[in-house]
């Protein structure tokens, strides 16, 4: 069996450097009574320190979040194409986390997309909801997980904001900022609330790939990237009420991409 | 043998320290657009910064009540 590691981060290197070369000048100022060597061990000390507290947990490249999740919209396509299905992709807003549901309704505080079979159809009864069924036969579809549903998780648990208990005002706020500042998946992002319609601009998004003629994506319109998929959740817990994605244009260099959706009434 | 710096000497390096990391913490939170570029804890270099700073003031307390 051969076993690989990573090396250490060059941080790690440093900081172990700084602080051993610290702790010896501090070591060697008691000995010479130095003021100077003193200053010097207490600042590589510090650093060195620092550099160890402080260091990245754990980077990758941009990149792999759209090629780890081509797999997942390649099986929505197959089973799209499979089925025959040529409706639209209805993001259905979960119960509120805080509100107690008996062990048989669990399945309800998951948000699903359901992709209908047709275009004028009704969405799936409770029960169905809560059975965590995947093809429904009555109305005809699927129910997937989203994939901007781990996105959402993320942004909740680092803003400690249930989405559920926001307007939709607040959350054109606040959810482009936590993108952009705490999360860098995109150069900008604009949120603009409409009647029964929320509009979505965002710039160099690192999920732009997955919308390039070379990945012939089907899914990629219906359901929307991780990113737009996670508006879509965010969207449909803030309002309620269902969501679909009524329209997507990309920008030829596909950096752009806006997305407008629609709070389905009822 | 003894430590060759005094309190006081401590209380000027954590006032310097303590400027360096707050200025470096506040530039950060400033410029998301640069920052998520930066591959460090934000927060917990704030974090330190800020015990620096208390820990300045401790120095400065004690000097009010304890003068050396």
């Amino acid at each position: 069996m051969v076993k690989i590691r990573t090396s250490g981060a060059i941080s790690i290197k440093i900081g172990a450097a700084f602080l051993l070369s610290g702790i010896l000048s501090l070591i060697l100022s008691i000995f010479y009574s130095s003021q100077i060597l003193a200053f010097v061990g207490l600042g590589l000390t510090f650093w060195g320190a620092l550099f160890l507290l402080i260091r990245p947990m754990r980077y990758v490249e941009g990149s792999l979040l759209g090629s780890t999740t081509t797999s997942l919209y390649s099986t929505i396509d197959r089973l799209i194409k499979d089925s025959g299905y040529k409706g639209d992709g209805y993001y259905i807003p979960p119960y509120p986390k805080d509100v107690y549901l008996p062990d048989h309704l669990k399945g309800l505080k998951d948000t699903v997309v359901f992709v209908s079979a047709t275009n004028d159809t009704n969405m799936p009864s409770i029960e169905q909801l809560a059975e965590g069924k995947f093809l429904l036969e009555n109305p005809k579809g699927a129910l997937v997980i989203p994939p901007g549903s781990g996105l959402l998780s993320q942004i909740e648990k680092a803003s400690n904001i249930d989405f559920a208990k926001t307007q939709l005002n607040e959350l054109c706020e606040i959810f482009p900022r936590f993108i952009l500042e705490n999360f860098g998946l995109a150069k900008e992002m604009e949120m603009a609330p409409g009647e029964g319609q929320v509009y979505l601009k965002t710039l160099d998004s690192l999920y732009k790939n997955l919308y390039s003629r070379e990945s012939n994506l089907k899914s990629i319109g219906l359901i929307g990237c991780p990113l737009v998929s996670a508006v879509a959740c965010a969207i449909a817990k803030a309002s309620g009420k269902a969501v679909t994605i009524q329209k997507q244009k990309v920008s030829p260099d596909g950096s752009e991409i806006e997305v407008w959706y629609r709070i389905v009434q009822g | 043998m003894n430590f060759p710096l005094s309190l006081s000497d401590i209380s000027l390096w954590l006032a310097v320290t303590a400027i360096i990391l707050l200025v470096t913490s506040e530039l950060l939170y400033s410029s998301p657009e640069y920052s998520s570029r930066v591959m460090v804890d934000k927060k917990l270099l704030r974090m330190v910064a800020l015990g620096c700073g208390l820990g300045f003031l401790v120095t400065v307390a004690m000097r009010v009540f304890y003068p050396f």
